[in-house]
């Protein structure tokens, strides 16, 4: 789900250069090579806080157009000062391509709603990361209008991420877990 | 007042609603199918939920998801635009039973509305004038001729099951009923398997008239003047315009109170509008009620001056109406809307795509009320409407030569528009004149030389 912080502060107003700390250019640099490698068009992502696209323009795909804004900051506002990248969360992003790269299989919530990864407040939580999961077993629960959904895996394998923290809102689509498939011991 | 509003809907209405909400200082929240993620409601709403994949049944008609998506961002209110569950009483039931408020009317009376016959039933009760017909099937000559007599000629002999203009005739006096009605029920009874037919009034040109209603929860209720939507397609309308030109002063007097007085013998409140079809001759006669906002609310806020979607809302938290509406309110000059839809204008098929030019029209006495934009995608998955035109002038001649130049400077490339029909019709004679009935449109595409 989309948070969006009130307009207020010193942010950075939108469309700064793209060096500009925001995402590091080395990042975007590895995107174009990966565009340029795979003959692809267009390339989307977006991430709490951020969004990047890169296009290629007919015959110029040297020159590739780049695009980041923080949701949320109006057009000619100011952006959003609190929950600014951290070097922490750019190091996640660029584990996050490499896991990408490797082929994990990532679990969506199928709903709406609030995520538990406690079966009861005081209870272990159901799945920890790097452990191994077989198909049919439960990794969390997201309680949507007071029913309590189990969430299953459907590849066996091991918990190489957990996306969202306990007790937290989650949205249709939005990645919980990844997980690293895996022979079955 | 609310604290933050949850609009379960898409498109031109969500941002409208958003509108609303942000000049009343609520905060709200957006959500969207997997097609609608790059949208400007997404965009301008405080927080935007995902609720699931592009078709409608799984997003925006699915009640669970909405109310947990209230649920999970602390929303107090539900705005449900129109169309969607808009008029869905179970949807209605369920926000109230979650603790959120259900802006419209209320379960109640939603499902009366929307059971058609009892809304009916209930409303000749109530005083507004229905269109006369048979007390159900007539199955004799004897039976449709007193049937007919009653009702006065001419009359129109009904398919029960009927639909598409099969088993239906219209029958101008006595002498050819007879024949008429043998014809009617031998067609009846080919095409759909029952002879069964029933016989109504028939209106030869009639009109489109709609009021549009505000009533708050202590009681008080008025009328805001009417809409003329008589320029449909298969009962889509393309254009709107208030007031009516075949609306007398005098007539918007005594409907006005019937209308006023039968839905205050209800209860009714929020804002509703109730359609009639008016007759040559002055008659109305009431068809259904809308429990919602409607796609062409814009024409009656630009003659009355009043923000309608604020209205509701501020209804729906319990406002007075005398503290939002001044009494003995007068339309000011005169409004007109043209709904631009994604079709072709040939073939009216749906014309999905990207939108690669749009220029919107400006100037003094024009509004846009649209979601779309350069680059904006028109998806598959549901409604057809790209833009809604609004003009208004000092009076109708103003407000259509305003449309004209308009609808003119409206540039939009990449999808097929409506926009081309809607030059055509302000062009045309007969509409200018405002002469012009609910057949308006399919003569017009008749006679009209494709654009």
């Amino acid at each position: 789900m989309k948070r969006k912080a009130a307009a207020k502060g010193k942010g950075k107003p939108k469309g700064k250069p793209a060096g500009d700390s925001l995402i590091p250019f080395a990042q975007v640099q590895a995107l174009v090579d990966l565009l340029e490698e795979r003959g692809l068009e267009e390339f989307e992502m977006e991430r709490a806080g951020v969004r990047i696209r890169i296009r290629r323009r007919g015959s110029l795909p040297a020159a590739p157009v780049f695009e980041s804004y923080l949701p949320g900051a109006a057009n000619s506002g100011p952006a959003p000062a609190a929950e600014s990248r951290s070097a922490e969360a750019q190091a996640e992003t660029a584990a996050e391509m490499g896991l990408l790269a490797e082929d994990v299989h990532v679990v969506k919530s199928p709903i709406v709603g609030t995520f538990y990864a406690l079966p009861q407040p005081d209870a272990l939580p159901f799945v920890k990361l790097g452990d191994a999961v077989e198909v049919g077993q439960v990794l969390c629960i997201i309680e949507a209008m007071k029913l309590m959904n189990e969430i299953e895996a459907d590849v066996a394998g091991q918990v190489v991420r957990i996306y969202v923290e306990n007790a937290q809102p989650v949205e249709y689509g939005e990645p919980l877990f990844a997980i690293r498939p895996g022979k079955k011991k | 007042m609310f604290n933050k509003i949850l609009i379960a809907n898409r498109g031109e209405i969500a941002l409208r609603v958003i509108n609303a909400c942000k000049e009343l200082g609520a905060k709200t929240v957006a959500v969207y199918s997997e097609a609608d993620r790059h949208t400007l409601p997404v965009r301008f709403a405080d927080q935007a939920v995902c609720i699931g994949p592009p078709r409608a049944a799984d997003s925006y008609l699915n009640i669970p998801r909405l109310i947990s998506a209230a649920e999970i961002t602390g929303a107090d209110a539900i705005h449900p635009g129109y169309g969607f569950l808009a008029e869905s009483a179970s949807f209605a039931e369920v926000c109230e039973a979650s603790g959120i408020t259900f802006i419209g009317p209320g379960a109640g009376l939603i499902r009366l509305m929307g059971e058609k016959d009892r809304a009916r039933r209930e409303m000749a009760a109530a005083g507004l004038p229905v269109l006369p017909g048979s007390d159900g099937v007539v199955r004799t000559e004897e039976e449709a001729k007193a049937a007919a007599a009653r009702i006065g000629y001419p009359v129109m002999v009904k398919a029960v099951a009927g639909g598409g203009g099969r088993g239906m005739r219209v029958v101008g006096s006595e002498a050819e009923l007879p024949a008429l009605l043998a014809a009617a029920q031998h067609e009846a009874g080919q095409t759909f398997g029952c002879a069964d037919v029933y016989v109504e009034k028939f209106i030869a040109r009639p009109r489109h008239i709609e009021f549009q209603v505000l009533g708050d929860k202590h009681g008080n209720l008025t009328h805001l003047g009417e809409r003329d939507c008589s320029i449909q397609r298969r009962h889509q309308k393309l254009l709107e315009e208030s007031p009516s030109p075949a609306v007398s002063e005098e007539v918007r007097q005594e409907m006005g109170q019937k209308v006023v007085a039968a839905l205050r013998a209800l209860g009714y409140n929020n804002a509703g509008t109730i359609e009639f079809l008016l007759d040559d001759e002055g008659n109305f006669f009431f068809i259904e009620m809308n429990t919602r906002i409607q796609v062409e609310h814009p024409v009656t806020e630009m003659v009355t001056g009043l923000d309608l979607v604020k209205k509701q809302i501020l209804l729906a938290a319990g406002a007075r109406l005398e503290m939002l509406v001044r009494p003995n309110l007068k339309l000011r000059g005169h409004a007109l809307e043209c709904r631009i839809v994604a079709e072709d204008p040939e073939t009216f098929k749906p014309s999905a795509g990207r939108i690669t030019t749009f220029n919107i029209p400006g100037g003094t006495g024009v509004r846009v009320d649209t979601a779309a934009h350069a680059e904006a995608v028109i998806p598959p998955y549901y409604d057809s409407l790209v833009a809604k035109l609004i003009t208004q002038g000092k009076d109708r001649r103003e407000a259509m030569a305003r449309m004209a130049r308009a609808l003119e400077m409206f540039v939009i490339e990449g999808i097929h528009t409506s926009i081309p029909v809607h030059r055509q019709i302000l062009a045309d004679p007969d509409f200018l004149a405002g002469r012009y009935d609910t057949h308006f449109l399919d003569r017009f595409l008749r006679n009209h030389i494709p654009v």
